[in-house]
């Protein structure tokens, strides 16, 4: 029975029949929709352990020897590979200051591993190397190539990397000819962290699952949860609808 | 057919007249600016065509557009610049987190479809201050609501012209503030020229530019990459796990970027794990953004607006599912651009690229014709221009009809109403320019700011207005103060952070009351204190609440 005389709407207390169906059915997608995003939201964060990347258990492993000074070549060699491993990755050239860091450790631990009567010819070359990058206009520029191969060339085999591989490829451009001697001990105190931010995340079975070749997760949130939102929206109007038809209260057309 | 023609034709020209794309930036691209020229005549001519005749026209289309018209609109008039160039740039920078952004711009709409779409169409009022001011019964409610209408309207156009100056600036290599003020008298002049009628009629035929220019690329990456490139939106999922694991450099070079570096990547799980410590975000923000986009979205005047042009309540609902569909369409794809762009672009012989740019440099970098990425960067201009048109007319029409003709001056003629109205437009197209040049963040996250203080602001009142008939004008006023006091404090922290100074608690602040995300909290404060104030005041008058339920509930 429609009661008009008081004139008074609330959602929670509906006074027509159709104003029923229409709070039961908004509660109901309401609800769907809250628990859709923030309910996996919080499945995620729930389950979400932080996890290492390889490159952070190596650094760790041998982080103390270097750190004392007491790195046999082998730990050193893990010890760069973990390092170019962060300075690969594209977030932290927006971050120059934990860059710098990193550049000091890889530039100093490979200046390490050069024989002793090649270190004065080394860092000159890198110094002219780096010289030649903020210069050049093209890089197709020649001299720029030859030299970045030669410097792939030679420290490549030192740090047991393929010529052709990525790292390797980043050789020559993220060592820094000024920051070869010393490893500053802000730097030293400031690298742990560092890779161990860079080298942490946060997984768990939703984002080690694969479906339709995404991590589940980002598969939810970036395509499932549309769909959803579209059916969702698609349900309410078709049931609207079908509510206005059964009642007879199709709205006119209004000027 | 002449003018399909004539396209045709400078379309074929222009391939011949494109130079090489290896360098980023710098040079002026002949291919892509007559692209760029060609879209920017058809939408002129377009707008002269459907010129808006009255204020009727001017406001509200003549309310004859249909459903999957009107969807169109909805979606060309939301996909800005900010969902075609900033939601690849933020997940490019900052990735699992830049999807908050995808689910809070879409999520949005179901709230905006099931609480709001048909019931704004059937109280019959032409703008969201209109509403605010008749509902409540307050002139002064209508002249605060209008201001704030305003400067939504000013804060989401800030990252417009900000991403039409980028775009203007890749096309022509010019600086980048000669490139904000040329793009914002283009998309100035083409506003004063059409009205909201030409912007309607507009924005369908720019939602086809913007979404074809949008996926056309993303075939070619994905086939030129060796993906599954029959459905992009698919195919990229292994582009993301690749990412997460890594892709070791190929011992043949034939995957390379237009630099020659390989199609390679050191693993970079931060890309897609959620809240990873490396990106600086949190849980907390990710929840916070996404809550305050949707609210956002339910509150903006310029998306409010659109349920006036459609002929029904029916078509207002409708028209919702449609544009969520069209919009859902550029929002599956955007991710694939931050994907590949952030394997093409991780030698750091690139340098650090201009995030809010990624969309069209992730094109470049894949090798795609020079052409496709001039129509590119044409859509993203589109989309720009959709939003800042719509923008300006929602801006314009609160000042104009809500504060000039119902507060100022309610004996103005309809002439003077649309003289006021474009005045207003150069006004705020003045300022917006300005606030532009100053490059206070991403695309995003400008206009993240904006859907905050909706949804601080706006979003309380359609919500209690619509929906309890005991909400009064008192209760109105203390909910919309609570909300503009929560946004001053957040914007206050906002603008000194951006000017160097330190206030008290500055960093507590700044995380919980974040620019982008202060609604999180301003809203559920905002409708809390709007009941309670409510509750113990004055009842609303009868003739609102007959209104409510003879007109907006039958």
């Amino acid at each position: 029975m429609e009661k008009k005389n008081d004139y008074r709407i609330s959602f929670f207390k509906p006074t027509t029949a159709f104003s029923k169906i229409n709070r039961n059915l908004v509660i109901i997608l309401v609800i769907i929709w809250a628990v859709a995003i923030f309910g996996f939201q919080i499945l995620l964060k729930v389950t979400g352990k932080p996890t290492p990347e390889n490159s952070l258990i190596t650094f760790e492993k041998v982080w103390s020897n270097i750190k004392d000074g007491n790195a046999s070549p082998e730990e050193k060699i893990e010890f760069a590979d973990a390092v170019l491993s962060v300075l690969g990755k594209s977030s932290i050239m927006a971050k120059p200051q934990k860059k710098e860091t990193l550049n000091n450790a890889f530039s100093w631990i490979v200046y390490d591993m050069i024989a002793e009567e090649e270190k004065e010819h080394f860092k000159a070359e890198i110094s002219a190397f780096e010289q030649l990058k903020a210069n050049i206009t093209t890089l197709e520029d020649n001299d720029y190539i030859n030299v970045k191969e030669s410097i792939i060339e030679k420290v490549a085999p030192i740090l047991h990397l393929e010529n052709h591989s990525l790292k390797a490829k980043l050789i020559p451009l993220e060592l820094r000819a000024d920051e070869m001697e010393i490893f500053t001990t802000e730097n030293i105190n400031n690298i742990h962290g560092i890779m161990k931010l860079y080298l942490t995340h946060n997984q768990s079975f939703l984002t080690d699952t694969i479906v339709f070749g995404f991590p589940f997760h980002y598969f939810y949130t970036a395509i499932l949860l549309l769909v959803l939102f579209v059916i969702l929206c698609w349900v309410y109007c078709y049931k609207i609808d079908k509510v206005h038809t059964k009642m007879g209260t199709y709205d006119k057309k209004k000027k | 057919m002449k003018k399909y023609a004539l396209i045709l034709m400078l379309l074929f020209t222009a391939t011949f007249l494109c130079a090489s794309a290896t360098a980023l930036e710098g040079s002026f691209r002949v291919g892509p600016a007559i692209i760029l020229i060609s879209i920017l005549v058809l939408f002129i001519l377009v707008g002269l065509f459907f010129r808006a005749k009255d204020t009727t026209d001017y406001y509200a289309a003549g309310r004859g557009i249909s459903r999957v018209g009107s969807g169109m609109a909805i979606a060309s008039n939301w996909m800005s610049a900010a969902s075609f160039l900033g939601m690849a740039a933020l997940m490019y920078g900052s990735g699992y987190h830049g999807l908050a952004f995808v689910v809070g711009w879409t999520g949005g709409y179901v709230l905006l479809l099931i609480l709001m779409a048909g019931q704004i169409r059937k109280y019959g009022k032409y703008t969201a201050p209109d509403f605010i001011g008749d509902r409540f019964y307050s002139s002064g409610l209508r002249a605060t609501s209008a201001v704030v209408a305003i400067l939504i309207s000013i804060s989401y156009c800030v990252g417009q012209f900000g991403g039409i100056g980028l775009m203007f600036k890749w096309v022509m290599g010019i600086d980048y503030t000669w490139a904000v003020i040329i793009g914002s008298s283009v998309v100035l002049a083409y506003t004063l020229i059409s009205g909201m009628l030409g912007v309607t009629k507009n924005m369908q035929i720019q939602y086809v530019i913007i979404i074809i220019s949008f996926l056309i690329p993303l075939f070619i990456l994905t086939y030129k990459f060796d993906y599954f490139w029959v459905v992009p939106e698919i195919g990229y999922g292994a582009v993301v796990s690749d990412i997460v694991k890594g892709i070791p450099a190929p011992e043949t070079a034939n995957l390379v970027n237009s630099f020659g570096h390989d199609f390679a990547i050191l693993p970079s799980p931060e890309y897609a794990m959620p809240w990873d410590p490396s990106t600086g975000k949190t849980f907390f923000q990710w929840i916070a953004l996404t809550f305050s986009l949707m609210i956002g979205t339910a509150g903006l005047p310029h998306v409010i607006q659109r349920f006036y042009v459609v002929p029904k309540a029916r078509d207002a609902r409708w028209s919702v599912v449609w544009g969520l569909f069209f919009i859902c369409i550029l929002y599956w794809s955007a991710p694939v651009f931050s994907a590949f762009g952030k394997i093409l672009s991780t030698n750091p012989e690139i340098g650090v690229l201009a995030k809010d740019a990624i969309v069209v440099y992730t094109a470049q970098l894949g090798n795609v014709n020079p052409l496709i990425v001039g129509l590119l960067a044409a859509g993203g201009v589109s989309a720009a221009f959709s939003t800042v048109s719509g923008l300006l007319v929602a801006g314009s029409s609160a000042f104009s009809h809500d504060l000039y003709f119902k507060v100022i001056n309610p004996k103005a003629n309809p002439k003077t109403q649309l003289m006021m109205a474009r005045f207003a437009t150069i006004l705020m197209a003045i300022i917006v320019m300005c606030l532009a040049m100053l490059k206070l963040a991403l695309i995003g996250q400008l206009v993240a700011l904006a859907f905050s203080l909706a949804g601080c602001t706006i979003f309380p009142l359609f919500l209690l207005g619509i929906w309890w008939s005991g909400s009064n004008k008192k209760g109105a006023i203390a909910g919309l103060s609570v909300g503009l006091f929560i946004t001053a404090i957040s914007l206050t922290y906002f603008v000194a952070g951006k000017a160097g100074a330190t206030l008290p608690f500055h960093e507590f602040i700044t995380y919980w009351l974040g620019a982008w995300y202060f609604a999180w909290i301003g809203a559920p404060l905002a409708i809390i204190t709007n009941i309670i104030v409510s509750n113990m005041t004055k009842e609303t008058p009868l003739e609102i609440r007959k209104f409510l339920v003879e007109q907006v509930h039958s």
